[in-house]
């Protein structure tokens, strides 16, 4: 465990500035993620997970401010840098897949043309050089026939091809943290685990950290070495993957993974979570769980707990773990 | 034309696609021309315009004879088709000559005018439209989209006055009116030009607005482009499909702004041979005019399609 930290997130809030008020979107998230290692990010849709990625690649639009907290990468301050600087470490340092591999590649330009591009930006490479190397990565990548994509205008490809060649791109500059957000999501079961095995193939022998977004704890299970598990905008529970699925100790954990379908057994009695996600802009007081938790108690209505470590490496953030105020 | 029938684009053939679309113009244009004929007929008599006013009745008579004017319908509309494929329009009395070579002449003028506003209005919207969706809301979208509003209501021919007024009565910086020099072309062509413009502006504004929210846009900024190439790279290739489509189908409003900028600048072209026609009921030239516009819109519309096929290879040459 005395691995190098590459990405320390410390405290981030991310709000978003809309006509219908303040949307604190992510509210005082803390993790790290250590060299070569993979953090996996759970949560029902609107928990924030991809807010919190956006915030961390530099890409949330306008209407989204990071009002406070630190990002760390290699251990400098990262939300400071200038646009350029910032500029610099995307798609080189840090490379990012989205969730949605139909429309993430611009139609109107050539597989070819889209992973030299983003070779030639942080390489000094001429044309020829950037398109061997595409080539090179597209066949690293599980394509054959890889000179033909090349040429080929992403509507031509699957989807689970159209993630391939994403993942090629996100992968083109050797960058030491990729985010994954959903990555597999709208692709079918087979096609999600090949993307899968593509994933951790790529970066065994590498030192590639990776930041994985998704909602599904089996995904979690099969990639990720630390997990955090996120609700509302905030970190509820935070461990190591062994522990999770062994003692998971928020409410909304358990709940997660009661609802979470087993390979081996009967799914008729799969349990979802009662309710929805709170809206960010009408927060409920106390424990943001509280209208769905089964454990509620009377002081968690109004008081909110906080993150606390209840064995070295495993922080929960519960009125159930934590002594009276 | 350098370009063979079976040039071929992302593996299909174009040429043998634009002539199958050319053969689908022709009943179109048949059915143009019967309207155009109806047209006239309906309109009724022009030989009384053609003779002095003294002329007696046995010289309209004879006159209508040889015209053909008193043979019954569907003779005069075969008579007009057996011209008409033969690309003759009858003779224009006003010219003595066949009409068809007249109008091509006087289509050249418009043509000129046409495409330099064309430039113009290119050069202002582009710009401008990618500017104002780039910096919503800003002081420079408010100003380029209150503009192209208050530009759009503002007619051709009061425009073109103003600009004669000001640039060449007061200034005396441009000719009044007329064709020849360069400084003659640049009043209409900003007439027109910028009308075209703020129709443009605002269909590249709410285009890009659009495509700026894609999923491909949040891509190029995550490879680490500089903005300057995701929006005029990724963004303005994907928004300007729309643009020319729309652009390209308003040719038949071009056309119509087009009649207004010439009789504003007495610009010898096209618009103001139709004008001069129609007051004096000379059928020829109005129904070669018409029929070069009616192709002209059509052509133009063919031109949309295949530019959209062109810029798009979604879409294949089927
Ligand atoms: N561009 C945006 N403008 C306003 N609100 C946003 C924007 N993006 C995300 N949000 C809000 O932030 C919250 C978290 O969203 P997100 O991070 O996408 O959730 P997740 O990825 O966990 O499904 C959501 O409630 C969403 O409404
Ligand atoms: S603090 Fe209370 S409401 Fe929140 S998760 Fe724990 S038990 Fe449930
Ligand atoms: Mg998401």
């Amino acid at each position: 465990m005395s691995r190098e930290s590459l990405l320390e997130v410390r405290d981030l809030k991310t709000y978003f500035y809309t006509e219908d008020g303040v949307i604190p979107s992510v509210d005082g998230v803390s993790f790290t993620i250590k060299k070569g290692e993979t953090v996996a990010v759970v949560g029902e849709s609107g928990s924030g997970k991809s807010v919190t990625s956006l915030s961390i690649m530099g890409l949330l639009d306008t209407a989204g401010k990071i009002e406070s907290g630190t990002i760390l990468f290699e251990g400098s301050e990262v939300t400071t840098l200038s646009k350029k600087e910032r500029r610099k470490l995307r798609g080189n340092e840090m490379a990012m897949i989205f969730q949605e591999p139909l429309t993430s590649l611009n139609p109107l330009f050539t597989v070819g043309n889209q992973i030299s591009e983003a070779i030639r930006i942080h390489q000094k490479v001429n044309k020829k050089e950037a398109k061997k190397r595409s080539i090179e990565i597209l066949k690293k990548v599980g394509i054959a026939r890889a000179e033909k994509v090349f040429h080929s205008y992403p509507h031509l490809l699957s989807g689970g091809m159209r993630q391939r060649v994403m993942i090629a791109i996100a992968l083109s500059c050797n960058p030491k943290l990729l985010i994954a957000d959903e990555p597999t999501t709208a692709l079918d079961v087979t096609i999600q685990a090949q993307i899968l095995h593509l994933m951790k193939e790529l970066i065994k022998d590498k030192q590639t950290s990776i930041l994985f977004i998704t909602h599904d704890l089996g995904v979690v299970a099969e990639m990720a070495d630390q997990v955090i598990v996120m609700y509302a905008g905030q970190v509820v529970e935070y461990t190591d993957v062994f522990t999770l699925f062994k003692e998971a100790a928020h409410p909304y954990t358990t709940s997660l993974l009661a609802s979470t379908p087993k390979i081996h057994e009967q799914t008729e009695t799969l349990q979802v979570i009662e309710g929805t996600v709170p809206n960010p802009n009408d927060m409920p007081s106390g424990c943001r769980f509280h209208t769905r938790c089964p454990n509620v108690m009377e002081k968690c209505m109004n008081n909110e707990p906080v993150l606390t470590n209840i064995h070295a490496h495993h922080q929960v953030k519960c009125w159930l773990y934590e002594e009276e105020v | 034309m350098p370009i063979s029938i079976t040039f071929r684009y992302r593996g299909t053939i174009v040429g043998k696609y634009i002539i199958r679309r050319l053969l689908q113009i022709i009943p179109v244009l048949f059915i143009i021309s019967f309207i155009v004929f109806c047209l006239v007929y309906v309109a009724g008599d022009p030989v009384a315009l053609m003779l002095p006013e003294d002329a007696s009745q046995e010289d309209i008579l004879q006159l209508r004879e040889s015209l053909g004017l008193n043979e019954p319908f569907y003779i005069q509309y075969f008579n007009y088709m057996v011209g008409l494929i033969q690309l003759d329009f009858g003779e224009s009395f006003r010219y003595n000559t066949s009409a068809l070579p007249i109008v091509l002449e006087r289509l050249q003028a418009t043509i000129e005018l046409a495409v330099a506003a064309m430039i113009v209005a290119i050069i202002i919207a582009i710009p401008l439209g990618i500017w104002s969706a780039t910096k919503k809301n800003s002081a420079i979208d408010v100003v380029a989209t209150g503009g192209a509003v208050i530009w759009k209501a503002m007619p051709n021919f009061w425009l073109g006055i103003m600009l004669i007024l000001i640039f060449s009565v007061m200034l005396g910086w441009f000719p009044v009116s007329g064709r020849g020099t360069w400084s003659h072309l640049i009043l209409p062509a900003i007439t027109l030009g910028t009308g075209i413009a703020a129709e443009m502006t605002r269909f590249i504004r709410s285009s890009m607005l659009e495509i700026m929210n894609q999923d491909y846009v949040r891509t190029a900024r995550s490879k680490g482009l500089k903005e300057f190439f995701v929006i005029h790279k990724h963004a303005f290739r994907n928004a300007l499909i729309p643009v020319v489509t729309i652009t390209a189908l308003q040719t038949s409003t071009v056309v119509g702004g087009t009649l207004i900028t010439e009789s504003v600048f007495s610009w010898p072209g096209l618009g103001q041979l139709l004008i001069q026609a129609v007051n004096t009921r000379d059928m020829a030239i109005v129904q070669a005019s018409v029929f070069i516009i009616a192709f002209i819109v059509i052509a133009m519309n063919l031109l949309a399609d295949i530019l959209y096929k062109l810029l798009d290879p979604r879409i294949t040459f089927r």
